[in-house]
């Protein structure tokens, strides 16, 4: 995969302007990380050993290496290496999905629309889309990222139905399509529909892959045999979505399907037994619930932890664990429940590699997943080795082996402690020095809680362009906040709603309105993000499917 | 301390919802009460229901009974049975015992329920977005109904498939399919297809049928294109066995495979019931006229609140009739809805049923069909029948539940009076022989209120006529 001209000058452009990148990358030649504490994950640890780097690999590791001449020496007396963390939830570098009425050429919603959506590629229904072309990594989104020690991420973009091929990023300042691990790691699955029509619902979601995955199998078919003689045959369509799915019902592409709660994980399955796909469950938030679903399949158990009301289904089996009468202290047993997922998945069995999930705080949801009862060398397995398989790339990264790609974290004590700080990552061989965060603003956190940044200012007039399944949407939106909560009314041409549940973490917003239309009752919940004077998420549409939003403040 | 149901709980939303009636919106349950923790205990291989009155909705009423169910079947019933060792007894004494209650209209166990971006969705399935966890589940199960048809909505000419479920509450999704159930499908007619209640966005083209004369011609237009693709697999089959005598012969290519055509000519195979939402007269006569033409029986109407006029025609077609006790005139297309519609079309030998079509009714059919006792005079076996066999035949159970018969399954609720009298309520709900409800194990109202309390208002919001 290689990027346009035009993408790779800009890419060149922005990493050239940075001469910390420049000279890094002269750095990546030979190093030797000596006298340091190995946690080599495969093959245990080594309590005082060197690893050598050549050439952007481990050449060799162990208690005792020589040194060669042309090594540049660090001593790690006192410090930990561990193998480079994967995300395998990322959207990093990835171009906001274009929101029709939001400019820059997206289909408008007019008249044309219907014609529209025959040429263009719908949003979240293009199979075919190949992530590694169009990563576009800068230094200040990787920076944050990498000084927490992940050094790999799995870029896919987070909604849609068929979303395309995920590529296997380094978290390089110059990262580009170039260096990309891996591309078409996965093709990666959801439920949520496409926006300007069929399939609008989780009904038509459902129906629409079963129907595509047909058709590729027959796709598949028809190629081999044009293959194998063209005479006399009319020739396969030439359609590129139904291409790329041939490999995935073939089982050499594996699939992805982003499923969070039980039914999802179940209905993930059943898809994947019924057309034999080598399938992974991406999300799993609860997979406590369907660890028989689950037994045997590698899975990708994400740490975002979501406030329990916030996941279809949470409240009721979360309610089976709580009296009625301990409504003080339910919300922090429910939390337990959820930060327990890993545990009791491992526990149970199932083998399964971490992820964000989006969430900022990945290592420190990893340790409270580790303080829920999750092993910790279980759990830095699976930031490691495991998420190497998962991706197919087990024989190149995950572990500190002779021959295999170096990127390693280096930290003042085991990676998983609370009290672990990060001083510098490899990545390909690349030195990145990690500054000690500056000091506390106040001396009462101590540091583990996983600091929360300070909620956004949300109150004011908003304008918001709703796109749903059924078409755009305006909405005049007043907010009101108090603290990290906010009230508010939305009014559009379908009547007035009050918003209820309304909660700021950070640049991140969650409400809930009931909204009245053509005499139904539909519970609409949103997700945010705040910028500035901007705002943009989706919407849950209960049965109705689900909406995007791009929203913004009046002056 | 005083033990008692659900029933008390979703006044304020059922009165609601009987005078604005609206589509069920799914996710009544999104945040259900945090109280319904109910131990399901395992099937018990013998039980006994004993001195019971049990109203059989087949062979009558038998007054001090016995039920003796067997792996989950009913093996016998009558008078004088003996009761086996080992067996688990219920004590049917001052009790009445009818056959679960059979809802041919829900909604109840479906996260999603209307694909309306097409005309025809026939490839969508409601199997593929089953709930198990709906709180409307629990609450019906509390009402004694044991099996409920979960139906896609009526946005579309052709919606998409139902599945047939039994209320197994408390174990997982998978385990609620009705696995003798034969496949199904929704047609909807009239305004809700029409969308004369969805605003529409300016500047986008109008979903096509506008009309009813479209829905027909949409009809016609899908089952031809249905025929000519069940043609096409008829032609490669043919092909095929050819090839097996030619080696010469080229290989057939098989016709592409389309899940939304599959599902037509199943139709017009008889694999596939069609239960089709209709109100008027002129659009039932309609669909009749096409389903003949097409050669093919439509299962059940659904909702035909306009049935009495042309009863004659429905019953001639071997058509089922599932509408409502008393709903009506909720809009234009309802306005000439009558009480009697369900007595006066059992009359003319329509098989009836009552439906709900909302999580709020569905807990309370018992008493939505004593309305046709006192709306045109059925009598009480053909009432019972209404929520129990009638609604079996029409989802095609019939042979396996729907009465208190030998050999089917034992899907039975067990009243602490007649069900049809006013204060009488449901004691117990059992599905293959398995206790699904026990109101002595059911939560306590002191724990509902405590959980009404908590409860989200948006969440309130309780079904109507989809």
């Amino acid at each position: 995969m290689r990027l346009t001209p035009a993408v790779r000058a800009l890419v060149l452009a922005s990493a050239l302007l940075s001469h910390t990148a420049a000279s890094l990358a002269a750095q990546s030649d030979t190093w030797a990380l000596t006298n340091a504490r190995i946690q080599t994950v495969t093959r245990g640890v080594i309590e005082k050993g060197t690893i050598l780097i050549r050439k952007g690999l481990i050449e060799a590791v162990g208690p005792t290496v020589t040194v060669p001449a042309d090594a540049r020496v660090i001593d790690l007396a006192g410090k930990t290496v561990t193998p480079g963390i994967f995300d395998l939830t990322s959207s990093l570098g990835l171009p906001a999905a274009p929101t029709p009425g939001g400019g820059g050429g997206a289909p408008a919603g007019g008249g044309g629309q219907q014609a529209q959506a025959a040429t263009a590629p719908r949003p979240g229904l293009s199979p075919e889309r190949q992530i590694a072309a169009e990563i576009r990594l800068t230094s200040a989104e990787v920076k944050p990222l990498r000084d927490a020690g992940i050094t790999a991420v799995l870029v896919s973009p987070t909604r849609g139905l068929f979303r395309g091929m995920s590529a296997l990023v380094p978290l390089r300042d110059d990262a580009d399509a170039g260096s990309v691990i891996k591309s078409q790691v996965a093709e990666h699955i959801g439920y949520q529909g496409a926006q300007g029509g069929y399939p609008g619902t989780l009904l038509g979601v459902i129906a629409y892959q079963r129907q595509a995955l047909f058709d590729a199998q027959r796709q598949g078919v028809l190629q081999d045999r044009y293959k194998s003689n063209p005479r006399g045959m009319e020739r396969p369509e030439n359609d590129p979505g139904l291409d790329a799915l041939v490999p995935v019902v073939r089982g050499q592409v594996p699939a992805f399907i982003e499923a969070g709660n039980e039914n999802e994980i179940r209905r993930a399955v059943r898809l994947a037994k019924e057309f034999n796909l080598k399938m992974t469950i991406v999300g799993a938030t609860e997979g406590w619930q369907a660890v028989d679903a689950l037994a045997g399949r590698p899975t990708i158990v994400s740490v975002n932890f979501p406030a329990p009301a916030a996941v279809t289904g949470w409240s009721y089996r979360l309610s089976q664990r709580r009296g009625p009468g301990d409504s003080a202290t339910s919300a922090r047993a429910a939390q337990r429940i959820i930060e327990g997922n890993a545990a009791a998945l491992n526990t149970a069995g199932v083998k399964f590699a971490l992820a964000s999930g989006g969430s900022r705080d990945f290592l420190p949801n990893v340790r409270k997943a580790v303080a829920a009862g999750l092993p910790a060398s279980v759990a830095l397995e699976a930031l490691t080795i495991r998420a190497a398989e998962i991706t197919g790339v087990g024989e190149m990264l995950g572990s500190i082996e002779a021959g295999k790609i170096a990127n390693l974290v280096v930290s003042s004590t085991d990676l998983l402690s609370d009290s672990a700080r990060v001083s510098a990552v490899f990545v390909d061989g690349i030195r990145y020095e990690v500054a000690p965060p500056p000091p506390a603003r106040t001396g009462g956190g101590g540091g583990a809680a996983g600091s929360a940044a300070p909620a956004a200012q949300v109150a004011g007039a908003w304008t918001m362009t709703l796109t749903s399944p059924q078409g755009p949407l305006e909405v005049a939106m007043t907010l009101v906040q108090n603290g990290t909560s906010f009230t508010g009314t939305m009014t559009s041409s379908v009547g007035s709603q009050e918003i209820s549940d309304g909660q700021i973490n950070g640049r991140n917003l969650t409400w809930s309105a009931t909204l009245q239309m053509g005499g139904q009752s539909i519970t609409l919940n949103y997700r945010g993000e705040v910028d500035g004077n901007r705002m943009s998420g989706s919407a849950e549409l209960g049965s109705f499917g689900s909406a995007t939003f791009t929203a913004e403040r009046k002056p | 301390m005083m033990r008692t149901a659900l029933f008390a709980l979703p006044l304020a939303a059922g009165v609601l919802a009987a005078q604005t009636p609206t589509p069920a919106p799914a996710d009544t349950s999104r945040r259900p009460l945090p109280v319904l923790k109910v131990d399901i205990p395992p099937a018990a291989t013998l039980v006994a229901i004993t001195n019971a009155t049990i109203l059989t909705a087949s062979h009558g009423t038998i007054e001090n009974g016995t039920i003796l169910i067997r792996n989950g079947k009913i093996a016998a019933v009558g008078k004088d049975l003996a009761v086996p060792a080992g067996a688990q007894v219920i004590d049917g004494k001052g009790k009445f015992v009818m056959p679960g209650i059979i809802d041919a209209h829900s909604h109840s166990a479906a996260e999603s329920i209307n694909e309306g971006s097409l005309s025809n969705t026939a490839m969508v399935r409601i199997e593929d977005v089953l709930r198990e966890d709906a709180i409307g589940l629990y609450r019906s199960l509390a009402g004694g109904v044991t099996t409920l048809n979960v139906l896609h909505g009526s946005a579309n000419t052709v919606g998409g498939q139902n599945a047939v479920v039994k209320l197994r509450w408390g174990l997982p999704v998978d385990s609620l399919l009705f696995a003798g159930a034969p496949p199904g499908i929704k047609f909807a007619l009239g305004e809700n297809v029409r969308q004369t209640n969805v605003p529409q966005t300016p500047g986008r083209t109008p979903r096509y049928p506008r009309t009813r004369m479209g829905q027909e011609e949409l009809l016609r237009e899908v089952f031809t294109r249905a025929q000519e693709y069940q043609a096409e697999w008829k032609a490669y089959e043919a092909a095929k066995t050819q090839r097996r005598k030619d080696a010469k012969m080229a290989e057939p290519i098989p016709p592409k495979r389309d899940l939304q055509l599959d599902a037509m000519v199943e139709i017009l195979e008889g694999k596939r019931l069609v239960h089709a939402h209709s109100y008027r007269s002129d659009e039932i006569l309609m669909l009749l006229k096409v389903a003949k033409d097409f050669n093919f029986r439509i299962a059940s109407l659904q909702h035909v609140l306009e049935g009495y006029k042309i009863a004659d025609e429905i019953a001639a077609a071997g058509t089922g009739a599932s509408t409502f006790a008393d709903n009506w005139a909720y809009k234009l297309e309802a306005f000439d809805a009558i009480p009697f519609n369900a007595a006066l079309m059992a009359e003319r030998g329509v098989k009836v049923s009552i439906n709900s079509d909302s999580d709020e009714r569905a807990r309370r059919l018992y008493q939505e069909a004593a309305k046709a006792m006192k709306y045109g005079g059925a009598s009480e076996e053909e009432a019972i029948r209404m929520i129990t066999l009638n609604a079996a035949w029409q989802l095609g159970v019939d042979k396996l539940t729907g009465s208190i018969d030998v050999g089917k399954d034992a899907d039975i609720a067990i009243f602490n009076g007649h069900p049809f009298a006013p204060a009488s309520r449901v004691e117990m709900t059992l599905i293959d022989g398995r206790v699904f409800f026990d109101r002595n194990k059911a939560p306590t109202l002191e724990a509902l209120i405590e959980a009404m309390k908590r409860r989200p208002r948006a969440n309130t919001t309780s079904g109507g006529p989809q």
